[in-house]
């Protein structure tokens, strides 16, 4: 093992040389576009960026030397290309992020620190259950719950906001692992008999239930349809991987349409945004606004792009978090987003792969479950974004803007990175 | 476990592939049309603050330019000639999109349809100014001659050059002040826009080749035309003498000549005096076929080759739709019931009559320069329609000398130039008239033609084409002469 350490250590810091060489000269390119002047800060930022990184680096070199030499190199390319389009797009968001980044790092490094094996955190089991539930149900809590957007995901303390639905995912994937690994009695065959279809026992239903009905509380109380899905499909995708029971997913996708077709009856935002979805042109200057500006950032990008700082991305609402793909699609074209599709098919592969050579189940579980959430996180927003399904609002992991996403983000990596060093 | 893994991962790549396949689809197939959607104002935006060439009239004078500005877009444009040039010139706005010469020609007056001139490398990578400049075959002095004569009436003229299509000027009253469209501040523009909009005289509304009215009279010489081309042997027939001639199929409705008067002979003398009941006498005996034939070789039902966008289509019905309406025969061959025409239609006519038969494609672009001032296209007279013959379009002339010389038209007689033309004055149904005048002059070498129009003048014997449009015509006919 210790051969293997070296060269995978070597190629993740050459990898991070070029990311910080590739962000920097975007960051510098960026600025000439907009002002037509070379950036002040083009050296600290290049500082910044490297050390940071660097900072990762040695700290995988203590902690984890045999872990995955790819997973670092992608987030950091991600979260320095994210950075050059919020800093380009609203220099007072850039700051906090650049803030949230370095919390992010250090959320990193802890993670590696504290956590030395994956299977240490099978113990914390129904702490993390509980932790992830409470944080899911804290925007609920009057006088520290925030509605922004319509929808009441953020909490705010003193003069800190954030999104704690961002880490509960992180602590419900690990009470999932542990719990699905645990409870071997979900494999056995289907033996209840409604009419033509063998179904699960009712009795090992029970979670997936519980999963739905959890994800229903998140959507109705929260007026959050991304988080709710992406609670929802990874519970079911872990049950699934799990047990390897196809009619699991049948049950869950009927109870996805079930609660697609309640929340669209039910809930005027989820209608609308349906409605946008089929036809936004008729709601171009209301609900559909936002995803025609869009449509209109990525048509006019083209091929190649306006070219970084050259393209008008500011005329689309809320373009530095939720559509700020769709900023990347009008300054760098589909050169760019199809770089930043195969940045996520990069990770998600590596992700999956790490969970293919784990030796242990849970860890196998788990590195599927947080390769499965960045993913799916990702598409969900890309896919509204584009308008290949409804738009429900999410960050685009490491680019968007978002400090509890970022850290979120940086724990999940370190946690696959622990995963892939086997231990 | 690894097999469901292995379809996660297959599950995903799926997703991400159908991801790819749409921003395919946005950004490659679909990119062009969401770029150039007119609620998507980048384009406009990046052209609000690059160089923009001017307009020029063919005698020089400034009639579009961009003035710097202070604020992000850089350039203002302004109308110097304003109101006078407004229908032909448009605008060019942030909010309302652009209309007229700054719409046609916009590729060329934003630099984008230029041709890249790569005569050095480094050209590739400086900001060349790709501007063109547009000059238009419009005098400035011609359509000044026409908005004074017309006044404060409603109406149009138009002057053009038979020999070319060259159009000399192309006036409608009311007009409109475009440079407070181009305005930077939306409220400025959107206050202007809905003005122009509310007002009930419609001043956007581009009359000279935007709107039909009945023809009236002036329809008299594509129908003496057809007589020539399609049944010569009624030009000697000698139609009798009427006060009204009835109509047929009808019971007792009857055609009446203008101001009650009565008259009637052989084709010269009823196009010399405007004679209804004979002219619906000779429609009837021509019948509708030839008659819309000749209408649609004079350009009626066919979208005129206007170098400006929309120029309206004038209109004769199809044969077919007189099959059971032979009063309607009568009618529409003295310009009334569903015949329409535009200004421009009306002096394409005379033009085509002015040019041995031949109408030209009408245009208002005379060249384009480069920001260098080389020239870099000139427009290229080429034909139109052939009306008629020449023989045909020959003695159509005479008959119009005499018009202004003995007949209705003796207002737009001018001294040492033999005047061609031919009066209306069209019933509007709301006991008002609609007077025309179009002309061509000098008769033997035609310098240029004229149709002019003074919209809803009371119905009385004091106001007819005659009395208001020949002197309006006589004066443009005057200047252009005197331009050209």
């Amino acid at each position: 093992m210790i051969q293997a350490v070296r060269p995978r250590r070597r190629t993740e810091l050459g990898l991070i040389v070029l990311v910080a060489l590739i962000v920097v000269s975007a960051y510098i390119l960026a600025s000439l576009g907009r002002t037509s002047e070379m950036p002040a800060n083009a050296g600290p930022f290049l500082g910044i960026i490297l050390g940071l990184l660097l900072l990762a680096h040695v700290a995988l070199r203590i902690w984890a030397p045999t872990a995955d030499s790819i997973l670092l190199p992608m987030a950091g390319l991600l979260n320095g290309l994210g950075y050059v389009f919020i800093a380009r797009l609203d220099h007072r968001l850039a700051a906090l992020q650049a803030t949230w980044t370095i919390l992010g790092v250090g959320a990193f490094v802890l993670t590696l620190a504290v956590v030395r094996r994956a299977r240490d955190l099978e113990r914390y089991r129904y702490t993390l259950a509980f932790l992830g539930v409470a944080f899911l149900l804290l925007p609920l809590v009057p006088h520290i719950g925030r509605n922004i957007n319509g929808a009441r995901l953020w909490v705010r303390v003193g003069s800190i906001t954030f999104q704690p639905g961002e880490l509960a995912k992180l602590a419900l994937a690990v009470f999932f692992a542990s719990y699905l690994v645990d409870k071997r009695e979900l494999q056995a065959r289907p033996t209840w008999r409604v009419g033509p279809l063998f179904l699960p026992d009712p009795k090992h239903l029970g979670p997936i239930v519980l999963a739905w009905g959890a994800s229903l509380v998140v959507l109705f109380s929260e007026n959050d349809l991304g988080t709710s899905f992406l609670f929802f499909a990874l519970f079911i995708a872990m049950l699934w991987v799990a047990t390897g029971r196809g009619a699991y997913l049948g049950v869950g996708f009927t109870l996805f349409v079930a609660g697609a077709g309640l929340a669209y009856k039910t809930f005027a935002h989820a209608r609308s945004r349906i409605q946008v979805w089929i036809n936004p042109w008729a709601h171009a200057q209301t609900a559909g606004y936002q995803v025609i500006q869009g449509l209109y950032a990525m048509g006019s990008g083209g091929l190649a792009g306006s070219g970084l700082g050259l393209g008008s991305p500011t005329r689309i609402p809320e373009v530095a978090t939720d559509f700020i793909f769709a900023a990347i699609g009008e300054e760098l074209g589909l050169l760019g987003t199809a770089a930043i599709v195969l940045a996520f098919v990069i990770i998600v592969g590596t992700g999956l792969r790490i969970a293919l050579r784990a030796e242990r189940e849970f860890d196998k579980l788990l590195a599927t479950g947080l390769t499965f959430t960045i993913g799916l996180q990702a598409f969900i927003i890309m896919a509204g974004v584009t308008r290949l399904t409804p738009l429900t609002g999410i960050t685009l992991p490491f680019i968007s803007y978002g400090g509890s996403s970022l850290v979120a983000n940086y724990v999940l990596l370190a946690l696959l990175l622990r995963i892939s060093t086997g231990s | 476990m690894n097999r469901q893994i292995r379809f996660v991962g297959l599950g995903m790549l799926v997703l991400f592939l159908a991801l790819f396949l749409q921003l395919n689809y946005l950004q490659v197939v679909d990119a062009n049309k969401l770029a150039h959607d007119p609620r998507n104002t980048r384009i406009a935006t990046r052209d609000f603050s690059r160089p923009r060439g001017d307009i020029l009239s063919a005698d020089g004078k400034v009639l579009a330019h961009s003035v710097p500005s202070n604020d992000i877009d850089k350039l203002l444009r302004t109308y110097p000639a304003g109101a006078l040039f407004a229908q032909i010139v448009g605008y060019y706005s942030f909010t309302y999109g652009s209309d007229g010469v700054e719409r046609q020609y916009d590729g060329q007056l934003s630099g984008r349809s230029a041709p890249i001139g790569v005569n050095n490398i480094g050209g590739l990578f400086t900001a060349q100014d790709r501007s063109e400049t547009v000059t238009l075959t419009i005098d400035s002095r011609v359509q000044f001659a026409a908005a004074t004569a017309l006044g404060n009436r409603r109406g149009a003229v138009v002057a053009i050059v038979p020999s070319t299509g060259a159009i000399l000027a192309m006036w409608s009253y009311p007009s409109y002040d475009n440079t407070p469209l181009a305005s930077h501040n939306p409220k400025v523009a959107a206050q202007a826009w809905n003005s122009y909009q509310a007002d009930a005289l419609t001043p956007m509304l581009a009359r000279a080749f935007r709107e039909r009215f009945f023809p009236g009279s002036t329809f008299k010489l594509v129908t003496a035309s057809a007589v020539y081309d399609h049944d010569p042997a009624l030009a000697t027939k000698v139609y009798p003498t009427l006060g009204a001639l009835p109509l047929p199929n009808t019971n007792h409705l009857t055609l009446s000549n203008f101001g009650g008067e009565t008259c009637g002979g052989t084709l010269p003398t009823l196009l010399r005096v405007s004679c209804n009941s004979g002219f619906a006498q000779i429609g009837l005996d021509l019948g509708a076929s030839n008659l819309a034939a000749e209408a649609n070789a004079f350009g009626f039902d066919q979208r005129p080759p206007l170098d400006l966008p929309n120029p309206a289509v004038s209109n004769f019905p199809p044969a077919s739709s007189f099959a059971q309406d032979l009063p309607g025969v009568a009618k529409s061959a003295i310009g009334q019931q569903d015949v329409s025409a535009t200004p421009l239609e009306m002096a394409l006519v005379a033009a085509g009559l002015a040019n041995g038969g031949v109408i030209m494609r009408p245009h208002v672009l005379e060249n384009i320069k480069d920001s260098e001032g080389q020239i870099v296209q000139s427009y290229q007279p080429q034909p139109w329609l052939t009306a008629t013959s020449a023989a045909t379009a020959l003695t159509m002339r005479g008959l119009m000398i005499q018009v202004v010389q003995a007949g209705t038209g003796t207002a737009a007689q001018l001294p040492g130039v033999q005047v061609a033309g031919k009066t209306g004055t069209a019933q509007t149904g709301n006991n008002t008239v609609h007077t025309w005048f179009v002309a061509f002059a000098p008769a033997d070498a035609p310098q240029v033609a004229v149709a002019v129009l003074v919209e809803n003048q009371p119905a009385s014997n004091d106001f007819t084409g005659g009395q208001i449009a020949a002197p309006i015509a006589k004066k443009v006919i005057q200047a252009a002469l005197a331009a050209g």
